[in-house]
């Protein structure tokens, strides 16, 4: 075992300095700054402030509490059926996000992020942390959903920026079909537009990171006890596979929705979009 | 190439475009069809592309049926020069090269003296080729259409409007050039028969706009 790694696995013991109850009430009560600012300014805010605040707060109360038992009990195939759960809510969220038709790109979606996700995840976990349990909840479930997040960003990006173009640029299109252009010839202009599109965002985070921000992951391994090396090799690694679960998720909804999403004469369908 | 619709009936939008139209063009004939705006002369070009579907009736080209098994083999064999151009971006040049980097256009991929004889012909300065296609008139960029057209050496072409951004010599050039194409089918439309030239083509009314 590399000493890297080593370290990292003396964070399951918890390093970082607990928060008790009465600091995160602490914590809570700074938001009545904001809020009074808004409530003096007459701020429309308040109300979404409060409804996202409890949301994040119950939310992530429940996957804590659902984390402890996934961790304690330590079972493979629960910990993937926890990551199959969190693909199937990716897809439900990236289709709602975009303009597309719901039981045309579902299918697609979902293989699309299951493939580059999982592959991208047990690539990392097996190959490049070389865990014996590949499984692990702590590895399994926690890349999982940093790989997950971003793809489903990239694909509501990609996959929508990809149909609204072809259905804008119909007429040149069109044209290229008519010039001889086998369907695939004539997206490509479209595909090339829309990875670049999915992929910007990426890029120019990984170009700032360092200078404008420390990321989350790293800050919190960090905090967690890791050493700085350890926290950077893992950023690192992970800014790259992001990249390229976002490049493939994005590659593969595109080419897995063509067939359902053109018609035998290379026409856009009438419903690609939502109603 | 001979074409043949054979009782096309279309509707777009509620609206009656089609309403059992038969006509045949014979193989290297030269025609104009002429009809008012909206009377679906667009529709009846894309039609033949297969872009748009009709609701019943069928279109022979060359004897074959076109439909899904057929299509894009025969649009290899059409060049279609559209309304009011839309090529993309980039450069005349690129989007030049992309044409012929398409599989089935490989083989008629164009060297300069082609290209810049065609740009001679129609008026074009040579450096056309490295201008930005934003930066061309809507003129320029219907002739950069004509010119591909004309390299993609096909048996059928289908001309949209093909004249109209032109002044009047020209115009009466491009339509002496495709009137005298040896052996080619030319189906143009145009919402006038005025034009300089178009005496050169067979001027028929079938599209009368009332369905």
């Amino acid at each position: 075992m590399t000493p890297w790694i080593s370290v990292l696995y003396c964070q399951v013991m918890d390093n970082a300095v607990p928060i008790p109850l009465w600091a995160m009430l602490l914590c809570y009560a700074l938001l009545l700054l904001p809020a009074a600012i808004a409530w003096y300014f007459r701020i429309p805010i308040l109300r979404r402030l409060g409804v996202a605040v409890l949301r994040m707060t119950v939310q992530l109360s429940l996957v804590g509490l659902a984390l402890v038992y996934l961790f304690r009990w330590e079972n493979w195939w629960l910990n993937l059926a926890w990551v199959v759960g969190m693909i199937v809510f990716a897809t439900f969220s990236a289709i709602n996000n975009s303009e597309l038709d719901y039981r045309r790109f579902f299918l697609p979606v979902l293989a699309a992020l299951g493939l580059s996700s999982l592959s991208i995840l047990f690539f990392f976990n097996g190959v490049l942390l070389d865990l014996d349990n590949v499984f692990s909840a702590q590895y399994l479930i926690v890349i999982g959903g940093m790989l997950l997040g971003n793809a489903l960003k990239g694909i509501v990006i990609g996959i929508s920026a990809f149909y609204q173009q072809v259905d804008q640029q119909r007429q040149q299109y069109r044209y290229h079909l008519a010039a001889g252009a086998s369907q695939w010839e004539a997206i490509i202009p479209f595909f090339r537009y829309s990875l670049k599109a999915a992929l910007n965002p990426s890029i120019a985070s990984m170009a700032t990171l360092g200078v404008v921000f420390l990321p989350g992951m790293m800050t919190g391994q960090i905090i967690g006890g890791s050493t700085p090396d350890t926290a950077i090799r893992y950023q690192l690694a992970i800014m790259v596979v992001v990249f390229v679960c976002i490049a493939l998720s994005v590659g593969l909804a595109i080419g897995f929705s063509l067939k359902r999403s053109f018609d035998g004469y290379g026409n856009l369908r009438v419903g690609v979009f939502k109603e | 190439m001979e074409v043949e619709l054979q009782d096309i009936r279309l509707s777009l939008g509620g609206q009656p475009l089609f309403n059992g139209l038969s006509y045949t063009f014979p193989a290297a004939s030269k025609t104009l069809l002429y009809g008012p705006s909206g009377s679906g002369k667009s529709t009846l070009l894309r039609l033949l592309l297969g872009f748009v579907p009709p609701d019943s009736g069928c279109i022979l080209i060359d004897g074959q049926l076109l439909g899904v098994d057929t299509v894009w083999a025969l649009r290899k064999r059409t060049a279609y020069v559209p309304q009011g151009v839309h090529l993309g971006e980039g450069k005349v040049a690129d989007f030049l090269e992309d044409l012929f980097s398409y599989q089935a256009n490989k083989h008629l991929a164009p060297d300069r003296e082609a290209i810049n004889a065609y740009f001679q012909q129609f008026q074009l300065p040579e450096n056309t080729l490295s201008k930005a296609i934003s930066q061309l008139s809507g003129g320029e960029r219907q002739r950069v259409a004509i010119i591909a057209a004309l390299l993609l050496d096909r048996e059928l072409y289908l001309l949209d409007e093909a004249t109209a951004a032109l002044d009047e010599a020209l115009q009466e050039e491009v339509t002496q050039h495709f009137a005298g194409l040896e052996g080619k089918t030319v189906i143009a439309v145009a919402h006038q028969t005025a034009a300089p030239g178009f005496d050169a083509l067979d001027i028929r009314t079938i599209l009368s706009g009332d369905g």
